[in-house]
């Protein structure tokens, strides 16, 4: 019964057990020439990180690197518990009120990897998954900020002239944590869409105007769902019971979870995909902060990206930076620069290759370019080896000829807004086509809405409910007069009119719709819990009843004997 | 107790060493410990003064951290409810998400509380002598499964199979303010789930999953020892199981169980990973807990810091030290309760 | 699913027994022995004819009379109609006591199998999300340094956060169970204001946010002292996180050691020493260990204080003091958050590892920290028939005299007694 020998042996039992972890043999001895280097920031970038940090692992470099966050990074760097950071953000952006100062060590920002934010969807007509939804930036700033409000708002029914979609309310789902995806959206919004994205803000209660944040404001009541990571974003949306939900994320998330994305309207009037590609043609028209004045020294300049004339480019194109330091200083030494200069070398060029399998896009190369000259400023790197000419990217072939511009596919014909009948082959993850409603009532209305166009979204929207919603007389009286009488707000309004009306009444519903396909379809249990009414009442009778007769027997027979006991 | 039966015994001996045991006469009462005792009370006392030292040092170090942003925003820190530090005062304040963290935890010890003590009794009263040891080594197996696995499978799986029980219950239930669920209508067939998803209560049923194998140990170890000679006094006496337990074992395990529901509290109060993958944080007084829309300190403060400003990581620091004062209170309560019973000590 | 110690509580005679005869007090008849746990026929029939009739009326409610539908409200109704067929079927032959009774055996062993119930999907859940890479031996053996995300499951593993794991908490418990046991022992054996004031602080702090933990560290230890972001930071924050829990859950079991074990100890004459570590410390035992585990489990499976303090590697680090290191629950943590299956399989993969290395561990230190008199009895037994046959088996081999087969046996045999003396401990009885 003594304890402490007892205790003894526990502590002889963990000795030994680190004992026979620390014995464990080392994997793989780094080479003698490169030491390791640690790093923390972004986890939009980690997966390329991750997957360049094996690669180089075979020339004896140990890289590590924690994706904790764009701004943990950022203060990591400053801070010089890391070597480098990478980061969505530059230091000195004004987030709210409170600016992010730079950092007393010197440093640079470098590209490293592009990539378009992605609309990944979760949305079905008929019991069967869209996978073509098109929408313009206008559209989709308004979703996000909770001015459109349902999925057959003839906004997005003027984006989607083949599709008759159903009054179910939609979900913008958006990132909990801060993050770069939302930085890189906001970004976006309050460069292209200042005006919705400010008025959004300032309900939110944030100083306007409002710039880019990466912690994405939300205003109670709006129906806004917010989750933590891209994983929890396209898992929310993944979901099947989330119908109705949109997120933004990376669209390697989207290609993964096998669902689709929304493709958006360019400049030059043709709605494309986030692929590789098309966001590394957009990218060409990147432009970097040259003012060595400026505290944005060397950041990007994505306005002429986001409107940029390519029939290709994908607007919503962006790319990370790496945060380098440029002197010897806070534990950096000549030794790490040699290493992390010979990382940033292959990952500028060689590693690119991998960036479409990856959900990513490559840089293209006047991007390369500048991230070679930041290369060159790494105190101990070896700068022989550093040569666009050697530079095995994909956008551009040895003797610099641009062959991404050259080669990038055309979207085609059924892309360009205002075609006919808009293309139904899926988009990211989901490859089944969308052909819903073949011959129904819903195709005849849909033809109203491309003809018209965008410009006259009022039109179409009347249009569009009306046939929706011939069996129903209110509704579509109702809408009528709103549709006449008022611009595109009103039109917006009777679509939401509509959405309850027709919502309430599935049976009175008209089967040719699309929108009451959707309604039957769909596996609902318009179960007791509707409204209480005779039926109600007498299935309760009824299981009173049937309890009553299997209950009320043996109490009394219990009862009587008890009696005839005393 | 202790210092008296000690001085007792000192005094004794050092009496039967001086003198003869016959002469009676009054004697000086003194504390003389042996060398051992003195070694013995002077390490455990330093070994409380030392955990004391790290504890009052992270309060510390919590309350250093979080003055900059107290005394920039005030009173107002506890009674505004949105979150945003970097807009200034006025701006940001734990009003929505402390009582959001109470919710969560609310749900989970109402849930957790009746299945852990149940279970107790089942291993230590009812479980055949074989099973017992499985059991025991599941529940244990149970506390260690990481709080990222209860999390996903929180998100992945439960979320969907609890909204038709969060469904049933805001539809009969509605009138009750707590389980009123803002925009939904029972008889809209395109009305979405999502406003069940992501609710305090799917975050409190994870976190009661959570705590249950907490508690259940704590108060299995409390009730199994409860003394076999009441419990036989009892069965002699003609009490059914149920009788003994009642009268024997929960009596003596009440403090067992305040005990362990307090340690299952702490944990579901203070709870980062599971919670912050399942709750969609809102910043509002959201006392609807089957609604879309929850928030907690914790998951506050893991979503944030990676994007945090140095005053923003202050405000953060603000409300983990207003959940560790309220997480302070509340166990100062419950351990005058627990004090009580007769597996507490009088202390 | 109501177990036949369920009636336990019932001493029924089974048979009559005879008395003893009193006109021959010298010969008295020999009493039958009473079986004590005896299952009676018709507990038996009454739950099984309950459970019958719930199951049969919950059907015939959702599928004529109601429109009610899902698993959980059959599950839910299933379990109402049961009790009240049950209590009613009690009721025929018995009062009102044994029906409390049995409804109060029938929810404890409904709400215990809801427990298990739901510990087996979580189980079964990560097993099964993560069945995929567990057969693959690299998995277990190689580190993640030469694998990236679009590598097949057929390379890297997860060498480097099982060594981290075990490494880190290995530290935290060298810190933590020194430190908590003093503590709960000054808290138990040394009342005052002082043990009240730190038991208050130290309840307060099991609710402390676990990433407060790691900033706490991560802004000490590593900004302030400059410390690497290293195992052993990741290890400090651990243990900062395990303390209260350890120091609460050992105080709660040590304050039941009864006060008349101790009076009786001292009233022996023994110091307060000798009384805390001869009777204090082995009442508790078992209890302490549980405090162990409880608090190990924690530290184990907790990712937010290692999230600031570890740092992230890929690749084997054997060392705590010097570069990043990772546990489980971190490599968990970053598993899933990649969007390739692939990742989010290891992912899974390295929860379930991480339960079945919880599951060794724990194991052991039940085994070491068994305490109840009837699984001693037990082990000793087994030791000492093991112990006993060989002696007959020695005592055979003597008799034929082979000098050979004796040099073998005897050293093995002392071999065996060493062991009967360290684990078994059947000798010091």
């Amino acid at each position: 019964m003594n304890f402490w020998s007892q205790a003894r042996r526990i502590g002889a039992a963990v000795a030994v057990a680190v004992f026979v972890s620390l014995t464990v043999p080392m994997q793989s001895a780094s080479a003698a020439d490169y030491v390791p280097i640690n790093g923390a920031g972004s986890s939009w970038s980690s997966n390329a990180l991750d997957q360049w940090r094996r690669n180089v692992q075979q020339y004896g470099m140990r890289i590590n690197y924690a994706s904790t966050g764009s701004s943990d990074g950022r203060n990591q760097f400053k801070n010089g518990t890391v070597d480098f950071a990478v980061s969505e953000i530059p230091y000195g952006v004004k987030d709210g009120n409170s600016v992010d100062g730079l950092p007393s060590r010197s440093f640079a920002y470098m590209p490293i990897v592009a990539g378009g934010t992605a609309f990944m969807y979760n949305l079905q007509i008929g019991g069967k998954r869209v996978t073509n939804l098109r929408l313009s930036g206008e559209v989709i700033a308004k979703i996000f900020t909770g001015v459109i409000t349902k999925w057959n708002d003839p906004k997005i029914a003027a984006d989607n002239p083949s599709l008759t979609l159903p009054s179910r309310a939609i979900v913008p789902v958006v990132r909990s944590d801060g993050s770069g995806s939302t930085a890189q959206f906001t970004t976006w919004m309050a460069s292209q869409q200042s005006s919705v994205w400010d008025s959004y803000c300032k309900a939110a209660g944030r100083p306007t105007p409002c710039g880019v944040t990466s912690n994405y404001p939300t205003v109670d009541g709006k129906g806004f769902v917010a989750q933590p990571n891209s994983q929890g974003v396209a898992g929310y949306v993944k979901q099947t019971a989330n119908i109705g939900t949109i997120t933004y994320v990376e669209y390697s998330y989207a290609l993964k979870t096998g669902f689709p994305v929304a493709k958006v309207l360019n400049q030059s009037g043709y709605y494309v995909e986030p692929t590789a590609s098309n966001v590394a043609v957009a990218l060409l028209k990147a432009e970097i902060n040259t003012d060595k004045g400026s505290d944005q020294y060397l950041t990007q300049k994505l306005e002429k990206v986001y409107t940029n004339k390519d029939p290709r480019a994908y607007p919503l194109s962006s790319y990370s930076y790496m945060i380098v330091p440029t002197a010897t200083q806070n534990g950096f030494t000549a030794d790490k620069g040699k290493t992390l200069g010979a990382f940033a070398n292959y990952f500028l060029c060689e590693g690119q290759q991998q960036a479409d399998a990856l959900g990513y896009s490559p840089l293209p190369i006047n991007l390369v370019k500048a991230g070679l000259a930041q290369v060159k400023l790494i105190p101990g790197v070896e700068s022989s080896s550093v040569d666009i000419k050697s530079c095995n990217n994909p956008t551009f072939s040895k003797d610099g000829t641009n062959t991404l511009a050259k080669n990038a596919a055309m979207p085609s014909a059924c892309d360009k807004r205002g075609a006919s009948a808009q293309c139904a082959v899926g988009t990211g993850g989901a490859t089944a086509t969308t052909n819903p409603g073949a011959g129904s009532g819903g195709q005849k209305s849909s033809g109203a809405g491309s003809d018209s166009g965008a410009g006259a979204g009022t039109g179409t929207a009347t249009g569009t409910n009306e046939g929706g919603t011939s069996a129903t007389d209110e509704a579509g009286t109702n809408d009528t007069a709103d549709g006449t009488g008022d611009g595109s707000s009103a039109g917006t309004e009777g679509g939401v009119v509509l959405g309850a009306t027709a919502g309430g009444g599935p049976v009175s519903c008209d089967n040719d719709t699309g929108v009451c396909q959707n309604v039957v379809a769909e596996p609902i249990t318009v179960a007791s819990d509707s409204a209480w009414g005779t039926q109600q009442n007498a299935a309760l009778i009824a299981v009173a009843l049937l309890l009553a007769v299997i209950f009320v027997p043996p109490t009394i027979a219990r009862l009587v004997r008890e009696r005839r006991s005393r | 107790m202790w210092a008296k039966l000690r001085r007792r015994r000192g005094s004794l001996s050092w009496i039967g060493a001086r003198r003869p045991v016959s002469v009676d006469s009054p004697r000086a009462i003194g504390t003389s410990r042996a060398l051992s005792d003195r070694i013995f009370r002077g390490v455990s006392r330093g070994g409380g003064v030392t955990v004391l030292a790290i504890m009052l040092l992270v309060g510390l170090f919590l309350l250093i951290r979080a003055w900059q942003a107290l005394s920039v925003s005030g009173w107002s820190f506890l009674t505004v409810s949105s979150w945003d530090p970097d807009a200034g005062a006025g701006h940001f304040g734990i009003a929505a998400v402390l009582i959001g963290t109470v919710l969560i935890a609310l749900v989970a010890i109402v849930i957790a509380l009746p299945v852990s003590v149940a279970t107790a009794l089942y291993i230590s009263e009812y479980a055949p002598e074989r099973l017992k040891k499985a059991l025991i080594t599941l529940v244990d197996l149970m506390a260690a499964i990481p709080s990222v696995v209860f999390g996903l499978w929180g998100f992945f799986f439960l979320q969907g199979a609890v909204t038709d029980i969060a469904r049933w219950l805001a539809t009969t239930f509605g009138w009750i303010p707590l389980f009123a669920v803002e925009g939904f209508d029972p008889s809209d067939p395109l009305g979405s789930m999502t406003v069940f998803t992501s609710s305090s209560f799917v975050a409190g049923i994870v976190v009661a999953a959570m705590i249950t194998p907490i508690m259940t140990s704590i108060m299995r170890e409390v009730f199994s020892q409860a003394p076999v000679g009441e419990r036989e006094g009892a069965l002699a006496l003609g009490s059914t199981k149920w009788g003994m337990i009642r009268s024997v074992v929960l009596p003596y395990g009440a403090g067992g169980i305040i005990g362990g529901s307090m340690l299952g509290l702490g944990r579901a109060l203070g709870e980062t990973i599971a919670v912050y993958m399942i709750i969609s944080p809102v910043f509002v007084i959201q006392p609807h807990i089957l609604q879309n829309g929850a928030s907690s300190v914790s998951s506050l403060i893991a979503l944030r810091y990676g994007e945090a400003s140095e005053f923003a990581m202050s405000a953060l620091m603000a409300a983990g030290l207003a959940l560790f004062l309220m997480t302070l209170v509340v166990n100062f309560v419950a351990s005058s309760i627990a004090s009580r019973s007769r597996s507490g000590v009088d202390s | 699913m109501v177990d036949a110690s369920m009636s336990a509580a019932r001493v029924v005679p089974d048979r009559k027994f005879t008395a003893p005869r009193a006109d021959d007090p010298a010969t008295p008849a020999p009493e039958p022995r009473r079986v004590l746990h005896a299952v009676r026929i018709a507990d038996l029939l009454a739950v099984g004819g309950a459970l019958l009739a719930a199951v049969s009326v919950t059907v015939v409610i959702f599928t004529t009379l109601t429109p009610f539908g899902g698993f959980y409200g059959f599950v839910a109704i299933t379990g109402t109609g049961f009790i009240a067929f049950y209590s009613l079927l009690t009721w025929l032959d018995s009062d009102g006591q044994m029906v409390r009774d049995r409804i109060a055996a029938a929810v404890v062993h409904m709400l215990a199998a809801s427990v298990l119930v739901v510990l087996v999907f979580v189980v079964a859940f990560t097993l099964m999300r993560g069945a995929e890479v567990l057969p693959f031996k690299n998995f277990y053996l190689e580190d993640m340094s030469s694998t990236g995300p679009l590598d097949p499951l057929t390379m890297g593993g997860i060498q480097h956060a099982i060594v981290g794991s075990l490494i880190q908490i290995s530290i935290a418990l060298v810190i933590t169970v020194p430190l908590g046991l003093t503590t709960a022992i000054c808290l138990t054996e040394i009342p005052g204001p002082f043990s009240r004031f730190v038991r208050t602080i130290v309840e307060a702090m099991t609710g402390l946010p676990s990433i407060v933990a790691g900033l706490f560290v991560y802004a000490t230890l590593i900004l302030i002292l400059g410390m690497d972001k290293s195992g052993f930071a990741a290890a400090i924050a651990i243990s900062i996180m395990m303390l209260p829990i350890m120091v609460r859950s050992s105080d709660v079991v040590l304050r039941l050691v009864p006060g008349t074990l101790r009076e009786a100890s001292i009233g022996l004459g023994a110091t307060q020493w000798q009384t805390v570590r001869r009777v204090v410390l082995p009442t508790a035992r078992s209890g302490l260990t549980t405090a162990i585990i409880l608090a190990t489990a924690r530290g184990i499976g907790e990712t937010s204080p290692v999230l600031l303090t570890s740092g992230f590697t890929a690749a084997l680090n054997t060392d705590p003091f010097h570069g990043p290191m990772v546990s489980l629950p971190l490599a968990i943590f970053e598993f899933v958050k990649s969007p390739e299956p692939a990742m989010i399989a290891r992912g899974f993969g390295t929860g379930a590892v991480l339960l079945l290395l919880v599951v060794t561990l724990f194991v052991i230190a039940r085994i070491i920290g068994r305490q109840d008199a009837s699984s001693r009895a037990r082990r000793v037994d087994v030791f000492q028939k093991f112990v006993a046959g060989l002696k007959s088996a020695w005592a055979f081999l003597l008799r034929t005299p082979s000098l050979f087969v004796a040099g073998v046996v005897r050293p093995v045999l002392r071999a065996f007694a060493w062991v009967n003396r360290v684990f078994g401990r059947g000798g010091e009885k």
